[in-house]
């Protein structure tokens, strides 16, 4: 039934007057069109007999356009003409990309494309939902319309982290290369390790003369050191209550995992072991650092589904994750957000059983709307009480922030933009100092 | 816009001109008096639309007016001889009395007014209606060209009488006198005398006065020296035996082409004769059970069936909508929590709980948290040095530095909000000498050295 049908029908009614007998002519016309819209159905092409798949790709980074096609196989005899309907997520940001759309026209037979242009607006996994075909008769009076009828071909796209502070990771390099080049003869840090023995030129550090192997050789040796290596790097990523607040634009975690991206390419590069949580009360995601070359794809594609929830995180579950992972002492990174509530109930009571074992920093994006509040002229009444309670969540966080340096945790809070690069400060000044 | 504002361009004035037709015509409908109400034109009316000024220049004239108000009685009652039957509305008339009513007696006259074609008609008069204008207008007494041949008339001049105008009906071959441009027509058919009069003006109370209206109408009525006045309230029951026995419905409404084609049944008088013992009650309107709805027969077959049909497209239309290209898609959408919000809440909280102390004290200790390293003091610096330190500093009252600092907390918002700007005036005075970078830009803390 169409609304060619319908108004046939109608336009039909206004030729009753000329009728000798009206009333005969109602189920005379009302009939014939009736028979006229089953054989039209019947004359349709069963949406059954076309075939669908679907190609394109698989990721995409969030900001960027891909292209997902629908292609529809006519098997049967009779041509298509319909409506055809692929429906994502509103989120997928999906715009139907082929001429005349949606209306599709297929010789018995033949093939068609269906491009799908694809402008996701969110991080994480957004599915092609359904595929709807619509298959009018020949005189347009009828439709056959099924549900999954032709199958909808799944297809799920991934989105991927924006990572845009993959701009600092030259200059993040070029200092660990300064590092491991000139750092060599610089400094005996307590954590460097012995690298090779060259011989002595005008300039090195007497210090390092190695005269045990200088008796051994006939010139005078000097050690060389180079920065540790094979250490581990545990990034923890806190997905509870605090990491869904919105800060700036986007939630706290998605710069978290911004920053975690940024500090994994950095030590893998640096030949540090990354491994990755992602918690609140129940374990989210847990990858295990493997080959360098594919640390990065692989933590982009398991960080890229990761969503915040409305739930408590549960610290003494991140602790006991850490403790059961990592036998060897290691750099823990710790993503969350600097709330006494959240810190001073789950963390404090179970840090000293952790920072005894690793090296802890606490990373947390601060919201620039505290600073604006504290720092604004009031012009109302309401803004002096905002700037009070803003003035207590800031020493809140003060306290937070010394109850951690107690025990030896470093603390890195920074903007949303600024948070990547300052964690991989940290990392790169606590290897300089060998305290990994 | 552009498109927009010639669309409006377009349609502003025709919509005005339309409203304002609309309204001309709503009025004039709520203004025209209806032929049809009780006490229209009736001698004991003395509202706009009745007779009764008419019926006092009548018995002044000396004319005897006798009022009846149903047609039977009007005829029993009139004299065999010289009267003059004055029928205001005709169309009240049942039609079966039509034929009687035109031709009581020998020396009568009768005076319709405003007869519509289906009046003519059930007359058996030899007029017809032509146009019909939407007020009356007042005219010369001539008609065609013609002077007017009745001389009461023309002792009347001109006249309100031109609403109607009535032609000779080309059937019967009879040529009627015609006044008024024919809003007036007497016909002398078969020897009876019948006036008929196209407008309603010259008789009623409101416009009686104007021009020749009371000549006119006094004239017309006080040819013989008795007038029997038949003033009906409502359409007339039909006669009490009729020798067919059976009786057509018919529609008082004037003006219909066909009298049997709508209205209501109005067969009390044939239940007080023939089903009498069924239904008792007259007020209750008996109905044969094979009579069907006469809205029926209201309107021709093809327009029920057309309306029929169009319903069935209208259930086709709704099938095809009915149908949807896919259900609508959902997707959770993610958790998000605006930022600052616990700070804002407890801000509210603040402030519903009129806490000026509590506020005071936070704002004064946070202004003192950046004034101390500003002044080098060390943080457990008691409130004289602090207060010596802020007043070499800025210049400011000890006295008023002292209570901006240490003073007692506010009473009120205002003064709430005073000491607010007063710590943020402070705060910025020190920012000019900058000592000490604000701390949140402080990102690394508690680092091992």
């Amino acid at each position: 039934m169409t609304g060619r049908a319908a108004a046939l029908l109608g336009t039909a009614a206004l030729t009753l007057p000329l009728w000798p007998a009206p009333w005969l002519g109602v189920p005379v016309m009302v009939g014939v069109l009736l028979a006229l819209v089953v054989l039209d159905w019947r004359l349709a092409t069963p949406p059954g007999a076309i075939e669908a798949s679907r190609h394109g790709d698989r990721t995409v980074r969030l900001g960027e356009t891909v292209v997902v096609s629908v292609h529809l196989h006519n098997t049967s005899t009779r041509p298509l003409r319909g409506l055809v309907r692929d429906s994502w997520v509103p989120s997928a940001g999906a715009r139907i990309d082929f001429p005349g759309a949606p209306k599709i026209e297929i010789l018995p037979g033949g093939r068609a494309v269906l491009p799908t242009r694809l402008t996701p607006t969110r991080r994480g996994d957004r599915p092609a939902l359904r595929l709807t075909l619509r298959s009018y008769g020949p005189l347009g009076l009828a439709f056959r319309q099924r549900a999954e009828h032709p199958a909808t071909p799944p297809w799920t796209l991934r989105v991927l982290p924006r990572f845009e502070s993959r701009r600092h990771l030259p200059e993040k390099l070029a200092r660990l290369r300064v590092m491991d080049g000139t750092g060599v003869s610089r400094g005996r840090g307590q954590g460097t390790e012995f690298d090779t023995l060259r011989e002595y030129v005008v300039g090195d550090d007497v210090r390092s003369v190695d005269w045990r192997a200088s008796a051994r050789r006939a010139d005078v040796m000097v050690r060389t050191w180079r920065p540790e290596r094979d250490r581990r790097v545990v990034c923890v990523l806190d997905t509870g209550r605090t990491a869904a607040v919105r800060v700036g634009d986007e939630p706290r975690l998605d710069a978290a995992i911004d920053a975690a991206l940024l500090l994994a390419a950095l030590a893998a590069r640096a030949g540090d072991r990354v491994d990755v949580l992602g918690v609140d009360n129940a374990v989210r995601v847990a990858l295990t650092g493997g080959a360098q070359s594919t640390l990065l794809a692989r933590m982009v594609d398991a960080l890229a589904p990761l969503q915040p929830t409305l739930v408590e995180t549960d610290f003494a579950l991140i602790a006991g994750e850490i403790l059961r992972r990592e036998r060897r002492r290691c750099l823990v990174v710790l993503f969350t957000a600097l709330e006494p509530g959240a810190l001073g109930e789950g963390l404090l009571p179970v840090l000293p059983r952790l920072a005894t074992r690793h090296k802890l920093i606490v990373a947390s994006v601060h919201d620039p709307v505290l600073r604006d509040l504290t720092t604004r002229s009031p012009e109302r009444v309401q803004d002096v009480y905002a700037a009070a309670s803003a003035w207590r969540a800031l020493a809140d966080r003060d306290r937070v922030r010394t109850a951690l340096a107690r025990h030896g945790v470093t603390v890195v809070d920074a903007p949303a933009d600024r948070l990547a690069s300052m964690v991989s400060d940290t990392y790169l000044r606590l290897k300089a100092l060998g305290q990994l | 816009m552009t498109r927009r504002r010639r669309w409006h361009r377009i349609v502003l004035p025709l919509g005005l001109v339309a409203l304002l037709l609309v309204v001309t015509w709503i009025t004039s409908a709520v203004d025209q008096p209806d032929r049809d109400d009780a006490g229209f034109l009736s001698s004991v009316n003395t509202d706009d639309d009745g007779g009764s000024r008419l019926a006092a220049e009548l018995r002044a004239r000396g004319v005897a007016i006798e009022r009846t108000t149903s047609t039977p009685q009007a005829l029993s009652l009139a004299p065999h001889d010289g009267f003059t039957l004055f029928v205001p509305a005709p169309a009240l008339v049942h039609p079966l009395y039509l034929p009687l009513l035109v031709d009581p007696a020998a020396r009568a006259r009768v005076v319709l007014v405003d007869p519509s074609q289906r009046v003519l008609d059930d007359a058996d008069m030899p007029l017809a209606t032509a146009d019909r204008r939407w007020a009356a207008r007042t005219v010369g007494t001539a008609a065609d060209g013609q002077p007017c041949p009745l001389p009461e008339v023309r002792a009347a001049g001109p006249a309100a009488a031109l609403r109607q105008r009535y032609t000779d009906a080309p059937e019967f071959g009879y040529r009627a006198d015609r006044c008024y441009g024919g809003g007036l027509a007497r016909s002398r058919w078969r020897g009876n005398d019948v006036v008929v009069v196209g407008a309603s003006d010259p008789f009623r109370n409101d416009r009686i006065d104007e021009q020749g209206n009371i000549a006119l109408a006094a004239g017309l009525l006080s040819a013989y020296p008795l007038v029997v006045w038949l003033d009906l309230d409502g359409p007339e029951p039909p006669p009490p035996y009729h020798p067919d026995g059976d009786l057509e419905p018919w529609s008082p409404m004037p003006g219909e082409p066909n009298p049997f084609d709508a209205g209501e049944t109005d067969d009390r008088g044939r239940n007080g004769s023939e089903k009498s013992g069924e239904k008792p009650e007259p007020s209750r309107q008996a109905k044969p059970p094979d009579e069907t709805n006469p809205l029926w027969n209201a309107f021709p077959p093809w327009f029920w069936a057309l309306l029929v049909q169009l319903a069935v497209a209208v259930v086709l239309a709704m099938l095809w909508r009915a149908r949807r290209l896919g259900p609508p898609v959902t997707e959770p959408l993610p958790v998000t929590v605006a930022s600052a919000e616990t700070v804002f809440g407890r801000g509210r909280l603040y402030q519903r709980a009129r806490a000026y102390g509590p506020t005071a004290d936070t704002l004064r200790a946070a202004t003192l948290h950046r004034l101390l390293p500003a002044f080098s003091l060390p943080p457990d610096t008691g409130p004289d040095e602090v207060t010596g330190a802020v007043e070499a500093g800025t210049g400011w009252s000890r006295a008023d530095v002292h209570h901006l600092l240490y003073g007692p907390a506010p009473t009120t918002n205002q003064e709430l909000l005073d000491l607010a700007r007063d710590l943020d005036a402070l705060s910025g005075l020190l920012a000019q000498n900058p000592t000490d970078p604000p701390r949140h830009d402080r990102p690394v803390q508690g680092e091992a050295r």
